[in-house]
């Protein structure tokens, strides 16, 4: 099964559980585990940078992608901590961090925002949660287009962001306070909007296209919440005996 | 939660994660990430604070995992906004910004632990770089630690609370009147 079928509550599941195993197993053996783990993951068919828009092409080269785009998001992290810590250290933590960061590469790659609204929705969580997550993820890159379109207005205006450290917090403040008040303008706009679609606090939606969600994927997310606990309640123990 | 709220907290996330844009035009060594808190809990009180932060949160981390454990963070800015805003802190720059400098000795105060054991201090690259020197100025590591979150927080959040209080008072009086907390903040109510 490729990971963009697999229920959005399991690639959740999974992307919670390989980080937490990498912090609670033995370093560097554990962690290195759970690193190749979530490497494998980031070759598996069905991961794209959909959110970003790279790595439309089919085939081998688009899974290519998200593996590497997890080794360059993961790489200064190891620089810096070279320069912090000494080799074992740099090592453990690092291959924790990797494990963290592919995961998370791994999971934007695969999870569809749409399918997990509809996902928690037929859960029977409160659509409003759903309309949080879904409204702010849509909401950032409108504001961050908006904000560029300030940027370059006050630029025509004769703004300059050079300068001393007061001249920029000016600056700072003719391009930030632009874009905050315009955005808390649409807050009526979406209320309304909101209360015209009949999403009231409390109020249950029906889901329109529910995720498919079979009873072996709900059994492995309760299998995994298991082996989390029980491998920390075993170290804790193996670490410090009574 | 009223609907006005429930629309207010992806507004004011996304405040935060667009605010970016406007540091990057300016190179100026901040990440403005707690604005959206600061001003959701200013104008709705610190239940829209609270969750307006774990959104923030939430959506940063798909941008970078190495951002959910500080969700704590985030929470404690909120009820340090609510004490601010009660205190109508927001009503002038002489109030605000040592009120700023205050929760960014709080703001580095907690994301120290964390930065510290989960990440050995390299979450960013400026922080991990403020940490070297820190290490290299004789500093203990946790010591050197705290040195990196401090130097980038203490400003950070002098300068966020600032912009707060001019998009308070750059609110028309009617819209400010539609939040609960938005007019006492400034200390008009």
């Amino acid at each position: 099964m490729t990971g963009s079928r697999l229920h959005p509550f399991t690639l959740l599941a999974i992307a919670g559980a390989l980080p937490a195993l990498a912090w609670i197993l033995p370093a560097p053996d554990g962690a290195a585990a759970t690193l190749v783990v979530s490497l494998v993951l980031t070759l598996t068919p069905g991961a794209r940078l959909g959110l970003t828009g790279i790595g439309a092409s089919p085939g081998w080269r688009r899974r290519l992608v998200v593996f590497r785009m997890a080794l360059l998001t993961a790489a200064p992290f190891w620089l810096f901590l070279l320069l912090l810590h000494d080799v074992p250290t740099t090592i453990a933590t690092g291959l924790r961090i990797t494990t963290m960061v592919a995961t998370f590469v791994w999971l934007v790659a695969v999870l569809e925002p749409a399918r997990l609204v509809e996902a928690m929705v037929a859960a029977g969580w409160s659509a409003s949660i759903a309309y949080l997550l879904a409204a702010t993820l849509s909401a950032v890159p409108v504001l961050k287009a908006r904000a560029q379109r300030i940027v370059e207005a006050q630029r025509c205006r004769g703004l300059s962001p050079r300068g001393g450290i007061p001249a920029r917090l000016r600056a700072l403040q003719a391009l930030a306070l632009p874009l905050v008040l315009s955005a808390l303008h649409e807050v009526d706009e979406r209320a309304l909007a909101l209360e015209t679609r009949g999403l009231v606090p409390g109020i249950r939606r029906t889901p329109l296209a529910p995720p498919h969600d079979p009873a072996a994927e709900r059994a492995a997310r309760w299998a995994l919440l298991l082996v989390c606990l029980f491998t920390l309640v075993r170290r804790l123990i193996v670490q410090h005996p009574s | 939660m009223s609907i006005r709220f429930l629309a207010l907290i992806p507004v004011a996330a996304a405040i935060s994660l667009a605010l970016s844009a406007a540091v990057d035009a300016v190179a100026l060594p901040l990440f403005l990430d707690t604005t959206g808190t600061i001003l959701a809990t200013a104008l709705a009180g610190p239940g829209v604070g609270i969750a307006t932060g774990i959104v923030t949160s939430a959506v940063n981390t798909l941008r970078n995992p190495t951002f959910w454990p500080f969700v704590v963070v985030q929470l404690i800015v909120a009820l340090y906004a609510w004490v601010a805003a009660r205190a109508g802190l927001f009503r002038s720059f002489r109030t605000a910004i040592p009120a700023g400098l205050g929760l960014g000795v709080i703001a580095s105060l907690t994301s120290t632990p964390i930065s510290y054991l989960v990440f050995g201090c390299t979450t960013t690259g400026g922080i991990a770089l403020t940490t070297a020197l820190g290490k290299a100025l004789g500093l203990p590591p946790l010591g050197a630690c705290f040195f990196g979150s401090f130097v980038s927080d203490f400003g950070d959040k002098a300068v966020t609370f600032a912009l707060v209080t001019s998009v308070l008072h750059g609110l028309p009086r009617r819209t400010a009147a539609r939040f609960p907390w938005a007019l006492r903040a400034i200390g008009a109510a």
